[in-house]
C-alpha cells in the first residue's frame, strides 16, 4: 500500500482584469494517489455563506477523487475564502477567468496526458461558472453538476432575498427588494448577509445561464445530482435543464441520491451517499 | 399530505430538528422561538415551499406574521394553494 500524499495547500497568483496586475488565490492541491493518473478536477464553490456552508463536504469529496486516482484542486475565487481582494470588488468575468486559470494551471501541475479528461465540478452558482467556462475554454472539459443554480436571475433573486429576510426579523420586509433592485440598477452596490455586492457582479449573475457550450466542445460528459431528503412523493425526474445539454450533444447523466442540502447549514451535514456516486460517476470518465 | 403536514416536514428537513418538529402543533411559536430560524433558515423555507409545493412567494410576502408560528404559516401555504 503506497503511503498516501497530503493535499498542499498554497496560494496561486493569478490576473485581474486588464492593467490590474495579479493576485493570490487561495488554492488546495489533492494529488492522486496510487499512482493512478485519471485525470484532472477543479473544484468551483458557490457564494457567501454558501461557500462556507459547503467546504467540508467539498473537501471530503476532494479527497475521495483523490483516492481513487484524480488530481483535484479547490481553488477559492477572487474575493471568496481565503483569496485576496473584497467581495465586494469580485466580477462574474473575473470569477470565470479564474475558473480557466485555474484549469490551465491545473492542467499544466499534473501534466495531465492529452487523453485524459479534465473535469469542472461545481456546486449551486459554482456550476454556473463552469458552463460559462466551458463555453470559453479551449478544449472540451467535463462537466459535474451538484445541485446547479439553473439561472443567474434565480440564484440572484435568492440572494437578495436574504436581505429582505434578515430585515423580516427585525422590522419589515416590505419594499426591501425594491429598494435592493433600485439601488443596483442606479449601479450602487448592495450589502446582503455581510457580503458587498457590486451592480457589476449583479448583473453578471443575472445573465449567467447553465446552457450547454457548441460542437467545438465536444466530446464531452455531463454528470447532474441532486439531492433530497428520503420522502415519498418528491419529484424524481431528471430537470428540464438537463435537456439543452443532450441535445448539444453532451453525454449526460442525471443522479438523485439521498442527502441534505448541506449548503445551507453551518451545523455538519453528511452526505456518504453523494461522494461515493460522485466517485463511481467520474470513474466512467477517467483515463484508464 | 394536507398543507400543516408539508409545513411540518420542510421545517424538519429544512432546519435539521433531529425529530423534533414531530412534536409541533398549529400553536407552535416560530420565529424569534426556534433558534435554528436564523434568515438563511427562512430563505431555505421559502424556496422549499415555492419547489416542493409549486407556489411563488411575492418578495413583499416575506413577513414577520407570516413566520410567527406553525399555523400562520400553514394558513399562508393554504392560501396559496386555493385555487
Amino acid at each position: 500500500m503506497l503511503k498516501p500524499v497530503p493535499p498542499e495547500a498554497f496560494f496561486l497568483d493569478l490576473p485581474l482584469a486588464e492593467g490590474r496586475g495579479t493576485a493570490r488565490r487561495f488554492a488546495l492541491l489533492h494529488p492522486p494517489q496510487g499512482g493512478h493518473r485519471r485525470g484532472a478536477v477543479l473544484y468551483v464553490h458557490p457564494l457567501a455563506e454558501e461557500l462556507n456552508c459547503s467546504r467540508r463536504i467539498a473537501a471530503q469529496q476532494a479527497r475521495a477523487l483523490a483516492r481513487d486516482g484524480w488530481a483535484v484542486l479547490q481553488l477559492d475565487l477572487y474575493g471568496c475564502g481565503d483569496s485576496a481582494g473584497d467581495f465586494g470588488d469580485a466580477t462574474w468575468d473575473q470569477w470565470v477567468d479564474d475558473v480557466l486559470a485555474g484549469a490551465e494551471w491545473l492542467r499544466q501541475r499534473v501534466s495531465l496526458p492529452a487523453a485524459a479528461p479534465l473535469c469542472l465540478w461545481g456546486l449551486r452558482a459554482g456550476a454556473l461558472l463552469c458552463a460559462e467556462a466551458a463555453r470559453r475554454a479551449p478544449r472540451p472539459c467535463h462537466l459535474l453538476f451538484w445541485a446547479p443554480s439553473v439561472s443567474g436571475k434565480v440564484a440572484l433573486h435568492q440572494f437578495l432575498r436574504l436581505r429582505a429576510t434578515a430585515e423580516m426579523m427585525s422590522s419589515g420586509a416590505k419594499g426591501v427588494m425594491g429598494r435592493l433592485r433600485q439601488e443596483l440598477d442606479q449601479g450602487r452596490p448592495v450589502e446582503v448577509a455581510g457580503y458587498m455586492v457590486s451592480a457589476t457582479l449583479a448583473s453578471g449573475l443575472e445573465l449567467a445561464t447553465l446552457s450547454p457550450p457548441g460542437a467545438g466542445s465536444l466530446p464531452a460528459c455531463l454528470d447532474w445530482f441532486e439531492l433530497r431528503m428520503p420522502e415519498p412523493g418528491q419529484a424524481t425526474g431528471a430537470p428540464p435543464a438537463l435537456r439543452p445539454w443532450q441535445d448539444a450533444g453532451f453525454e449526460t447523466a442525471f443522479h438523485l441520491v439521498d442527502g441534505p442540502a448541506f449548503w445551507q447549514t453551518p451545523e455538519f451535514a453528511a452526505a456518504p451517499a453523494l461522494i461515493e456516486q460522485t466517485v463511481a460517476a467520474l470513474s466512467r470518465h477517467g483515463a484508464p | 399530505m394536507d398543507a400543516m403536514q408539508q409545513v411540518v416536514s420542510l421545517l424538519e428537513q429544512t432546519l435539521d430538528l433531529n425529530g423534533r418538529a414531530a412534536s409541533f402543533t398549529a400553536d407552535t411559536q416560530l420565529l424569534g422561538a426556534l433558534p435554528e430560524l436564523n434568515s438563511m433558515a427562512v430563505l431555505a423555507l421559502i424556496t422549499g415551499l415555492e419547489e416542493r409545493l409549486g407556489i411563488m412567494v411575492d418578495d413583499d410576502e416575506i413577513d414577520g406574521r407570516v413566520f410567527a408560528t406553525v399555523g400562520s404559516l400553514t394558513d399562508f401555504v393554504r392560501s396559496k394553494l386555493a385555487p
